[in-house]
């Protein structure tokens, strides 16, 4: 669902000179090092592993092998989990899923709902919607509690806040919460435990996420580091676990494997402090799944996309990504930020509207090569810009078509190349006479000093000097 | 047509289209093995698990009969001091318990609620394994009050028998697949390494931001 705060209209990295390319306010400066670091501890932690790259092998092997059966892999774990007494739903798109998680809010006569970490909910915009129904909603992994109080969108898959200061959650904390100014941590943790323990107590539904949903045990895996998935799943009476179709993974014997990696993929930890793995509704307790298309099936219809719906939201290709470390996750315009981001969003929001995204990289190949369940990330990117040129997109637009055939003649002969030279030369010069910085072109401008124009081009330089060489 | 039924629809013609691309035609992938068997003597799981429990800030102690066990719960509810203390009604707590008197040992049952689990200053519970190369504790929460022990007592502590020690996940993988398949199994196990942390403020690590913050595991035999 793309809601008054994305900006995919064809321009995402220059919406807003404080979330653009080339004016970071400080606290990406902050991102950039949190991510080198992030980005160093995954690598030590893979590097200690001898069998890594097997790992990242058969990860690989059984994503594929889960995506060419998905029809029968849902239909399995929708009958396991109903015969436990699960209710098993699916949503074509945004809106029908929230439809849905409005009626079993109805249902159940919520007025309060405690939330752990999904990026599924926010493709949903879920907060915004149960808000506007009149049901209180809160975010409760600290991060993106935070993030949440701020009226941002998360900047990172893992760690949503990450580009805030402790000093700035002090503030955050003291003018929204009314809570005493601090900037220690350990207080500012204090502060967020006791405020949300009276949410999980107060709240009659919990929203949570799926990790991994496995077909052959009807199970739902969560992991989580704070206990807030633990607690939100299980105080409140109803549990609504939302999660894409893709989640799936065919047996539960291949679990250990996906732990395995991505605690160390995610977080640099061998395990998560919590693993849960949810059978099914404690007795009194009442337990949803709600399986999310929006737009996932249209990847299917291409398939050298397919490797886009392995991902297991690990985050470590945002961590290696050199552009991610500059811009932040908010140019990414919608949900899904980083690499992945630039793969996944063209996809599920159309190239249209995210045609621009898989151009935003260095193509650097660092992403492919953290990627758990082996995503090559790269080639995923040079597939969606092939696509993006030929498709309607913003790429493919009358104007760009114009630019590059103009490209194309002045490229075409000797004459016509020195002219586009010369126009080149003429308008550099008169550039700097300009008195404002241009639309898009001014994020460029503001932050350079156009390059001195030589006296002569390269061309002229070259036959003055062959023709001296004759003389001589 | 349902929702459900269209999305089926969708995938189906997807995998057409994939199968024609080869790319849906796929045996079953092997189980990868993830980390060999070693099966290495008990002391070793021991000081393995106590050296991760120790790296991730959570706390073991070794007690060599279930009377050492006693003093050890005895002297941690001293020295907090706990004035009393909730436990899951296990044969194992009953046991480790059997010294304390009546009122310093709330039995926490089914029809307890969560704000009264809330107010217990440590809840006690038992583990069905425990991972030494991660120093995990597996545990199996059918009810809902089990589930809430894990996570709102500010103190965890966990008892089980060092025969439970396994050396790392796929080895204690049998009874936790079994039950996740089981047709009648209710609520969830999980896993927990350590107390309830958080790194996201500035990735400084702080212990005990939702869950317990301390967590204490007490082996015994």
């Amino acid at each position: 669902m793309l809601d008054s705060t994305s900006h995919l209209n064809g321009a995402p990295f220059l919406k807003d000179e404080n979330q653009g390319l080339y004016e970071p306010s400080p606290r990406f400066k902050n991102l950039a090092k949190v991510c080198e670091y992030s980005s160093k501890s995954n690598t030590a932690v893979a590097a200690a592993i001898p069998y890594f790259q097997e790992w990242r092998e058969a990860a690989h092997q059984i994503k594929k092998y889960s995506l060419a059966n998905l029809d029968k892999l849902l239909v399995q774990f929708e009958c396991n989990m109903k015969a436990r007494g699960v209710e098993v739903l699916f949503a074509q798109d945004a809106a029908e899923a929230n439809r849905l998680v409005l009626e079993i809010a109805r249902e159940h006569n919520v007025k309060s709902v405690v939330k752990a970490k999904s990026m599924v909910t926010e493709e949903m915009e879920l907060n915004h919607v149960l808000e506007g129904a009149g049901i209180r909603a809160i975010e409760t992994d600290l991060g993106e509690y935070i993030v949440q109080l701020a009226k941002q969108r998360p900047i990172h898959l893992v760690t949503p806040a990450m580009h805030f200061s402790a000093d700035e959650v002090g503030q955050l904390f003291h003018e929204k919460l009314g809570e005493p100014y601090s900037a220690e941590h350990a207080a500012l943790t204090a502060i967020a435990r006791k405020r949300l323990r009276a949410e999980y107590l107060a709240a009659d539904m919990g929203v949570s996420g799926c990790n991994f949903a496995v077909a052959d045990s009807g199970t739902v895996v969560v992991v989580e580091n704070e206990g807030n998935a633990g607690l939100s799943t299980s105080t409140p009476p109803v549990h609504v676990v939302l999660v894409g179709i893709e989640k799936i993974i065919p047996k539960i014997d291949y679990l250990p494997l996906f732990l395995n990696l991505l605690g160390r993929s995610g977080t640099g930890q061998k395990l998560t402090t919590y693993t849960h793995l949810i059978h099914g509704p404690a007795p009194g307790k009442k337990l949803y799944v709600i399986f999310l298309d929006n737009g996932r099936t249209k990847v299917l219809q291409d398939p050298h996309a397919w490797e886009s719906l392995f991902c297991i939201r690990c985050g470590a290709c945002l961590n290696a990504c050199p552009v991610y470390r500059r811009v932040g996750g908010w140019s990414y315009g919608w949900v899904y930020p980083g690499p992945i981001g630039s793969v996944l969003t063209p996809h599920l929001v159309g190239l249209e509207k995210a045609g621009k995204l898989p151009f935003a990289s260095s193509l650097c190949g660092a992403c492919g090569e953290v990627c758990p369940v082996k995503i090559d990330l790269p080639h995923q990117l040079v597939h969606l810009r092939h696509r993006a040129v030929n498709e309607p997109s913003p790429m493919n637009s009358t104007f760009e078509r114009l630019q590059w055939k103009l490209w194309a003649w002045a490229m075409g002969g000797p004459r016509r190349y020195g002219l586009a030279m010369w126009a080149v030369r003429i308008g550099v010069r008169m550039a700097k006479f300009l008195p404002w910085h241009p639309d898009k072109l001014g994020a460029w401008t503001r932050g350079r000093e156009l390059p001195k124009v030589p006296s002569h081009s390269f061309r002229s330089w070259w036959q003055e000097r062959s023709s001296k060489k004759g003389k001589s | 047509m349902s929702s459900r039924d269209v999305i089926l629809q969708r995938i189906r013609s997807g995998l057409t289209n994939a199968v024609a691309a080869g790319f849906g035609d796929l045996r079953e992938p092997p189980v990868p093995e993830v980390w060999p068997r070693t099966n290495p003597e008990s002391a070793t799981l021991v000081s393995q698990f106590r050296t991760e429990m120790e790296s991730l800030s959570g706390e073991s102690i070794l007690c060599p009969t279930m009377a050492d066990a006693r003093w050890q719960l005895a002297q941690l509810m001293q020295t907090a001091p706990w004035p009393r203390l909730g436990s899951l009604d296990r044969p194992l707590t009953r046991e480790l318990t059997a010294d304390l008197p009546v009122d310093r040992v709330d039995w926490v049952t089914s029809d307890w609620t969560p704000p009264q689990i809330e107010q217990l200053p440590a809840g006690l519970i038992t583990a069905d394994a425990l991972l030494a190369d991660t120093g995990s504790c597996v545990v199996h929460c059918s009810k809902a009050t089990e589930r809430l022990m894990c996570y709102l007592p500010p103190v965890c502590v966990v008892v089980a028998r060092v025969n439970q020690l396994a050396e790392h996940l796929p080895a204690a993988w049998g009874p936790i697949s079994k039950t996740c398949a089981a047709k009648d199994s209710q609520g969830e196990i999980v896993l927990i390494t350590g107390p309830s942390r958080t790194a996201d403020i500035e990735k400084i690590l702080i212990l005990g931001v939702h869950g317990p913050k301390r967590l204490v595991v007490l082996l015994v035999g």
